[in-house]
């Protein structure tokens, strides 16, 4: 059910994959990243991205036009492309400003990309062809803090982005210089770079950096999860409802939309959980991805747990290994096979170095939940095939 | 010239105060009209006639936590460990599974404010309650006490 | 099993831990290329921490765990009743913060109004298994008590022993 694939000891701080799922990028926690390609079950080093000089904090990998976009704490985001030898060429991207990079994405139609900063502003940039640059433009009001999370709309205009100060806000990133005007959206009519179209805080109690957000798959819903342990999704079509839902574990980090109505979440407490909402717009914890169970080693274990007692004179056994597949915090999710509308698996990685590829059909056939059915019904051909 | 040369009270100012992106509590203005916590008679009331549990929800229902006032939150806190004090140790359980989860989050934000003023034999008490809210709350209504801005 | 009197003490700084250890990698915001503790360089803007939070045990005996997004402080008052347990303790912690690098997490210098404290940063959680920190820091203290009570009782023995022998010369 959990395919898990270990890349050494360090950290991983983000991953992405490329169209066919045959490659990945991440970083190991480090200046640099590291394109593997799968063979079998086997990873093998084809190309190591060596420009940044100081930790890499985002990878994003366009699909259609394979290229990839990395950005880091030295301010700087490059945009690598594939040369005929197969080896990945930088072009610097000019972000103008002064402090860390936190996070980037390519625009749906990948002509446009963002990144997130903890100079307290967006960097939206595109590709200037008669200078033959990226060149990028800035949204800062009215952002108080660090960018940690951002997401685009299908559109190619609108971007959702979640911030340190405990605010989630939907911008638009609309550049008339090299797109037409879109149609207008549930979230607003005006248009022009920079307009703040929707602000939500993360909590009525205040509080709460926001790690993660994302728009569903016909963009009309914003999810996010903040540091108070909570899941959130509002509702463009629906004014602006925000469903909360404030769970009992530790906080998650990352979010994807795996439906029209789920959504997958991930963090510290290391165990990837699927969300749904119900008929009436509530979330709800439909079901945890994780269900490995500790592993008992035959009849060794009551002994252990005795010793183990009797020299600490604790409760607490003191074994090292957590329950779930992950070791440490997961702190990137992404989809690995289907869209946003309609996925059937996602990928996490996490601090203990691991990525592991989750199934969802598997999940989703098991706890058959109302609002899911349409999910498995429309997934089933593909599973068939992937399960021959 | 200057006059004071060795000076160097300038080295001291804080220059990051004046950037003006700078993350700023909300000056909102209170929606409705400002919390003024729990009504003192009313609890006593209920503590009189034994009500234990009524009275730790009403007190918890209406916790000012948004309150500016510290005067009014001094009250409230003090009302709060009041209740809490008073209710057995064989009663906590109860008590705690009366509560609907946002009021085990107020609770768990009180009793962290309890332990920072212990008096004789109240923190052993308050370790009871901190342990039966963690069972219903799990480790999300800590988080929610860490992150929350509007505090017990 | 006899319940530990230390154990809901423990127990609830257990629990606190895990929801304050969740920390993530943070670069700075005020000063660019660096990436600081944030519970160290509170300035005016306080977006980045979170509420202190105190675990008391009595009057005298409590613990400050004091976090923010990339780092969180945790400071130990320990039980000193009399003259003796505070020479004791600041003989003791002297001892060990003079040692502080072989800790890794141990701060050089106390809280203002607690007996010893520790720092970790987010550096720490990605190389150290999160939970065996925990423990780590729990047994530290259930120990730390234990040690400082045999040592108590073994300075009082041999202040015992002393003052026989000099009052047998009186004798």
């Amino acid at each position: 059910m959990a395919e898990r694939h270990s890349f050494g000891v360090n950290p991983i701080t983000c991953h992405a994959w490329n169209r066919d799922r045959t490659q990945v990028a991440l970083s190991p926690n480090n200046h640099e990243v590291h394109i593997y390609q799968r063979a079998d079950n086997d990873w093998k080093l084809v190309d190591v991205l060596n420009q940044h000089d100081l930790r890499v904090t985002g990878i994003d990998w366009a699909p259609k036009t394979n290229r990839i976009v990395t950005c880091a704490v030295d301010r700087n985001a490059y945009v690598w492309t594939q040369g005929d030898d197969g080896k990945w060429k930088p072009t610097l991207v000019l972000l103008r400003i002064n402090r860390a990079a936190t996070c980037v994405k390519w625009s749906p139609l990948e002509n446009k990309f963002a990144v997130g900063s903890g100079a307290r502003l967006i960097s939206v940039c595109y590709f200037e062809s008669e200078n033959d640059w990226w060149v990028s433009k800035h949204i800062k009001k009215p952002i108080h803090s660090t960018i940690t999370s951002i997401d685009w709309h299908p559109n190619n205009v609108l971007l959702v982005a979640g911030s340190a100060d405990f605010k989630v806000r939907v911008f638009s990133a609309f550049i008339k210089d090299i797109e037409e005007m879109p149609q207008p959206s549930p979230w607003g009519m005006k248009m022009s770079l920079g307009q703040l179209l929707a602000e939500f805080p993360n909590s009525s109690g205040g509080g709460g950096w926001v790690h993660s957000v994302a728009f569903s798959g016909d963009g009309n819903r914003v999810c996010w999860v903040g540091h108070d342990s909570s899941v959130s999704v509002a509702d463009a079509t629906s004014q602006m409802a925000v469903s909360k839902l404030r769970t009992e574990f530790l906080p998650f980090l990352s979010c994807v939309w795996v439906g029209p109505s789920s959504l997958v979440a991930a963090g510290h407490s290391c165990c990837p959980m699927l969300y749904s909402i119900n008929e009436s717009g509530q979330l709800y914890l439909n079901c945890k991805l994780d269900v490995s169970q500790k592993k008992e080693a035959g009849g060794l274990s009551a002994m252990r747990k005795f010793q183990s007692l009797d020299r600490q004179a604790r409760i607490e056994t003191s074994d090292t290994t957590l329950e779930t597949v992950h070791q440490n915090a997961i702190t990137c999710l992404c989809l690995y096979k289907g869209g946003k509308g309609s996925a059937s698996s996602v990928s996490t990685s996490g601090l203990d170095g691991q990525l592991v590829i989750w199934d969802l059909q598997v999940v989703v056939i098991v706890v058959v939940q109302v609002p899911l059915i349409f999910v498995t019904v429309s997934l089933l051909p593909t599973y068939t095939s992937y399960a021959k | 010239m200057a006059k004071n040369t060795s000076s160097s009270a300038f080295r001291k100012i804080d220059v990051d105060q004046y950037n003006e992106d700078n993350y700023r509590e909300e000056e909102q203005a209170e929606l409705q009209s400002a919390p003024v916590g729990p009504d003192e008679a009313e609890i006593t009331a209920l503590m009189n006639q034994g009500r234990h549990i009524d009275a730790l929800k009403t007190v918890l229902r209406n916790a000012p936590l948004g309150s500016k006032n510290q005067q009014i939150k001094d009250n409230a806190l003090n009302l709060t460990l009041r209740v809490l004090l008073a209710i057995k140790a064989s009663q906590i359980e109860e008590a705690v599974g009366a509560l609907d989860r946002d009021l085990v989050d107020v609770l768990m934000k009180y009793v962290y404010r309890g332990f920072e003023s212990p008096s004789e034999g109240s923190s052993g008490h308050l370790l009871l309650w901190h342990e039966k809210a963690y069972v219903v709350g799990g480790v999300g209504s800590i988080m929610r006490v860490l992150s929350d801005t509007k505090r017990a | 099993m006899a319940a530990n009197p230390l154990q809901p003490y423990l127990n609830a700084i257990r629990r606190t831990l895990e929801a304050a250890l969740c920390i993530r990698n943070f670069p700075s915001e005020d000063v660019e290329r660096h990436n600081k503790p944030e519970i160290e360089v509170q300035d005016s803007t306080n977006n980045l921490i979170g509420k202190p939070l105190i675990i008391s045990r009595s009057p005298l005996e409590r613990t400050l765990i004091e976090s923010s997004i990339n780092s969180v402080r945790i400071s130990v008052k320990i039980k000193q009743v009399d003259d003796v347990d505070a020479v004791i303790t600041k003989m003791y912690m002297r001892f060990l913060t003079q040692r502080a690098d072989q800790f890794r997490i141990l701060r050089r210098k106390p809280i203002e109004g607690y007996t010893i404290s520790f720092l970790i940063t987010s550096i720490h959680c990605e190389e150290m298994i999160l939970s065996k920190l925990i423990d780590w820091i729990i047994q530290f203290m259930y120990d730390i008590d234990k040690e400082l009570s045999d040592m108590k009782i073994t300075l009082s023995k041999r202040a015992r022993v002393v003052a026989e022998e000099y009052m047998k010369q009186l004798l």
